[in-house]
C-alpha cells in the first residue's frame, strides 16, 4: 500500500512542479486558443489584441501597484474608491478652471495622502489591513460623493486634447486601410509595470519587501524598518489607484463618484492569479500581468463569442477558482 | 486527476459555447450598465421579444453598473463586427462609439441621450410630459390658483420639463407661481423637498393659499406630500403632480390623497420602437429622424394599477 502510493506519487510530483509554474499560463493560452478558434477572423487580430491591452490598462495600473502591498502580505481594499475620488478631484479642478497639470498633481497627491493614511493605520496603529482599508474605502467613497454632490461631471469640462490622448495611440501600421495604433493607455500601463518590476525585482527595497512578506518578525529583528516600508507600500498603491482614476476619467471624459469602484476586486483577483505562477506562491508583478491579461481576455472573448453576461461572470469566477485550486493542489503534492 | 479535470473543463466550455455558432441572421448587441433597473429591463425585454420575432441574434451585455466597462464591451462588439449596437447609457461617457462609427456599425440609443455617434435615439419627450402634467394642474384648478413649482435646472432633461410648465402656467392669467424651488438632490430629493415645502406652508398659513404643487419628477412631489400631511393640511385640496410614475408615487396616487397624477414612460414601447428603427435601417432605409419619441401616459387613480383594496 505504502509502496503503491510512493510509486504513484512520483509522476504526480513532476506534474505538480510543472503545473505550479505553468498551469495558469497554460490555462491562459488554452483560453486564448479557444477564443481564437471560435472567432478566427476577429479575436486574434492585431487591432483586437491592442484593444484588450487598452481595456486592461487601468486595471493593470491598479493591480501592478497592488502587487507591492501584497508582497508584504497586506492588501488594500480602498484602491477602487480612491480611483473614483481622484477622478472627481480632476473633474472638479478642471471645472473650476485650474490647469490640467495642477489637477492631475493634486489628484496624485490625494492618492499618496490616502496611502499614508492607510499605511499609518496599518503599520503604526496596528489595525488589520482588511479593517483599515475597508474603513478608508468608505471614507474615500464618501469624500468623492460629497465633493461632487453625488453628481457626474462630464462634457466640455475635460479638454479635448486630454480625452483624445487617452483614447488615442501611436500609429503602428495600416491594416485593411485602418490605422492600427498602440494605445497611449497601454503605454502608461507598461511604464507602471516596468517601474514596479524594477522596484520589486532589482532593488534592495524590493528584496526587503519580499523578506517582510516571508517573515515579518525575522525581518524586524534583522534590522529592516518594517513599519516604514509597509507604509511606503501603501503610498505606492495609493499613487497607482489615483493614477488609474485620472486615466479613467480622462478616457471617459467623465468623473463620477463611483466610476472606479469596480477596480478593486479585479485587481486583487489578478494578483492572486499571478501568485499561482510563482514557485513560492508569492506575488510577482509579471504574474500579476498574466492575471490582468487573463481577466481582460475573458471579458473580451466572452463578449465576442456572445456568452450571456451572467454566465460570463460565473465562468470567470470558476476559472479563477480552478486556477488557484490547481496551483494549491500541485504545491501540496510537492 | 488533474488531466481529467482539465478535460472536463474543456468539455464544459464546448457545451457552453456549442450553441453560439455564427449564423447569417443580423447580430445586434445591446450594451447597458443598468439592466438591474426596472425601466431598462422592460425596454430590453421588449426589444428582445421584437428581435426574436424578426429572427435576429441579440446578445445583451450588462456590465452591472460599471460604466467604464461599457466602453470596453462596445469596442469588443465593434471588433466582433455586429450589425448594430443598441446602447442604454449616456453616449458622452462612451468614447468607443466613435470606433463603431468608423467601422460603419450603426448605434441606436434606447433612452440613451443624443450624440452625433447615435443614429437614432428612442426616448420619451420631456417637453410633452411636462405639458401634460402642467395642463392637468391648470384644468384641476379651473385655471385659477397659486402654484409651487419644483424643478432642477442644472440637469438638462429636468430643466426642459420646468421651462414648459412655466410657460403653461404663465399663459394662464389667473395662475400665480408663488415659488420655483430647486431642491438639494443629493439625498434623493425627497427630504430637502419636504423641508422646503414645510417652509412654504409656514409662510402661507391660510387654507387655500396654496392650490397646487407641480414637480418635475416624483421625489419632490413625494416630499411636498409628506410636508402637507405633516402640517395637517391634506384637507385643503392641494393638487400634487410628479413625473416618472415611480412605485412610491404610484402608491401615493393609489392612496387617493393630494398626490393626484404622474406620467409613466412607456419603456416597453421604447424597446419595440428601437427594434423597428433597426429593421428599417437593415432594410436599407435612410433614417433622418435622430430622436424618436415613445408616447407617455398620464397616470391618475383612475388608471393606475393599484392593488385591490
Amino acid at each position: 500500500m505504502l509502496a503503491d502510493r510512493a510509486q504513484r506519487s512520483r509522476p504526480a510530483v513532476n506534474w505538480g512542479r510543472f503545473l505550479r509554474s505553468f498551469g495558469t499560463l497554460i490555462g491562459f493560452l488554452l483560453i486564448v486558443v479557444f477564443f481564437w478558434s471560435q472567432r478566427p477572423a476577429t479575436f486574434m487580430s492585431v487591432r483586437n489584441l491592442l484593444n484588450i491591452t487598452q481595456q486592461v490598462s487601468i486595471l493593470g495600473i491598479v493591480a501592478f501597484t497592488m502587487t507591492v502591498v501584497m508582497v508584504v502580505g497586506d492588501f488594500d481594499l480602498s484602491v477602487g474608491t480612491m480611483a473614483s475620488l481622484s477622478g472627481i478631484i480632476v473633474g472638479l479642478m478642471l471645472q473650476n478652471d485650474h490647469a490640467l497639470g495642477t489637477a492631475i498633481l493634486v489628484a496624485l497627491l490625494a492618492g499618496a495622502a490616502g496611502g499614508i493614511l492607510n499605511g499609518v493605520l496599518i503599520a503604526y496603529v496596528g489595525i488589520l489591513p482588511f479593517v483599515a482599508t475597508l474603513a478608508t474605502l468608505t471614507v474615500f467613497s464618501g469624500a468623492a460623493s460629497s465633493l461632487s454632490g453625488g453628481r457626474t461631471i462630464f462634457g466640455q469640462v475635460f479638454p479635448d486634447g486630454l480625452v483624445d490622448f487617452a483614447n488615442g495611440g501611436i500609429p503602428l501600421l495600416t491594416l485593411n486601410e485602418q490605422v492600427v495604433r498602440i494605445p497611449h493607455l497601454t503605454l502608461i500601463a507598461l511604464i507602471v509595470l516596468a517601474v514596479v518590476w524594477f522596484v520589486l525585482e532589482q532593488t534592495v527595497f524590493g528584496r526587503r519587501l519580499y523578506a517582510i512578506g516571508g517573515n515579518m518578525e525575522a525581518s524586524r529583528l534583522a534590522g529592516v524598518r518594517v513599519r516604514f516600508l509597509r507604509l511606503l507600500t501603501f503610498v505606492i498603491t495609493g499613487l497607482g489607484a489615483s493614477l488609474a482614476g485620472v486615466v479613467l476619467t480622462s478616457q471617459l471624459a467623465t468623473a463620477n463618484p463611483t466610476l472606479g469602484d469596480g477596480l478593486m476586486l479585479n485587481a486583487i483577483a489578478a494578483v492572486f492569479l499571478g501568485m499561482t505562477m510563482s514557485q513560492e506562491g508569492e506575488p510577482r508583478v509579471l504574474g500579476t500581468l498574466v492575471g490582468v491579461l487573463l481577466i481582460g481576455v475573458l471579458a473580451n472573448g466572452f463578449t465576442q463569442v456572445g456568452v450571456d453576461t451572467y454566465v460570463q461572470r460565473i465562468l470567470t469566477g470558476v476559472i479563477i477558482i480552478a486556477s488557484v485550486t490547481l496551483s494549491s493542489i500541485s504545491r501540496r503534492r510537492s | 486527476m488533474l488531466r481529467r479535470s482539465l478535460i472536463i473543463a474543456v468539455l464544459l466550455f464546448a457545451v457552453v459555447f456549442g450553441g453560439a455558432a455564427a449564423q447569417d441572421a443580423p447580430t445586434i448587441a445591446v450594451v447597458t450598465p443598468y439592466l438591474a433597473q426596472p425601466g431598462t429591463q422592460f425596454m430590453v425585454e421588449a426589444f428582445q421579444a421584437a428581435a426574436a420575432e424578426k429572427g435576429w441574434n441579440v446578445s445583451v451585455i450588462d456590465t452591472a453598473g460599471d460604466v467604464p466597462a461599457v466602453n470596453a464591451r462596445i469596442q469588443d462588439v465593434v471588433t466582433q463586427g455586429v450589425d448594430a449596437i443598441v446602447i442604454n447609457v449616456d453616449p458622452s461617457q462612451a468614447p468607443a462609439l466613435a470606433e463603431a462609427v468608423e467601422a460603419g456599425i450603426p448605434v441606436f440609443g434606447m433612452d440613451a441621450g443624443s450624440a452625433p455617434e447615435v443614429l437614432v435615439n428612442v426616448t420619451s419627450n420631456g417637453y410633452e410630459m411636462a405639458a401634460v402634467t402642467a395642463t392637468y394642474v391648470v384644468d384641476r384648478l379651473n385655471g385659477a390658483g397659486r402654484v409651487v413649482m419644483f424643478g432642477f435646472n442644472p440637469y438638462p432633461p429636468v430643466q426642459k420639463r420646468g421651462v414648459i410648465a412655466e410657460a403653461i402656467f404663465g399663459n394662464t392669467p389667473d395662475i400665480e407661481v408663488i415659488e420655483f424651488i430647486e431642491p438639494d438632490v443629493t439625498d434623493g430629493g425627497i427630504a430637502d423637498s419636504r423641508a422646503r415645502m414645510e417652509a412654504i406652508l409656514a409662510a402661507n398659513p391660510e387654507p387655500g393659499s396654496i392650490s397646487a404643487v407641480w414637480a418635475a419628477w416624483d421625489q419632490p412631489a413625494l416630499g411636498a406630500l409628506q410636508a402637507i400631511e405633516a402640517a395637517g393640511r391634506e384637507g385643503e385640496g392641494i393638487v400634487i403632480t410628479g413625473i416618472d410614475a415611480n412605485p412610491q408615487a404610484l402608491e401615493a396616487i393609489c392612496a387617493g390623497g393630494n398626490f393626484e397624477a404622474s406620467i409613466a414612460q412607456d419603456f416597453t414601447g421604447i424597446g419595440g420602437l428601437v427594434a423597428e428603427q433597426i429593421e428599417r435601417y437593415l432594410a436599407g432605409e435612410t433614417l433622418t429622424q435622430a430622436v424618436v419619441y415613445a408616447p407617455t401616459t398620464l397616470i391618475t387613480a383612475a388608471n393606475a394599477a393599484c392593488p385591490a383594496q
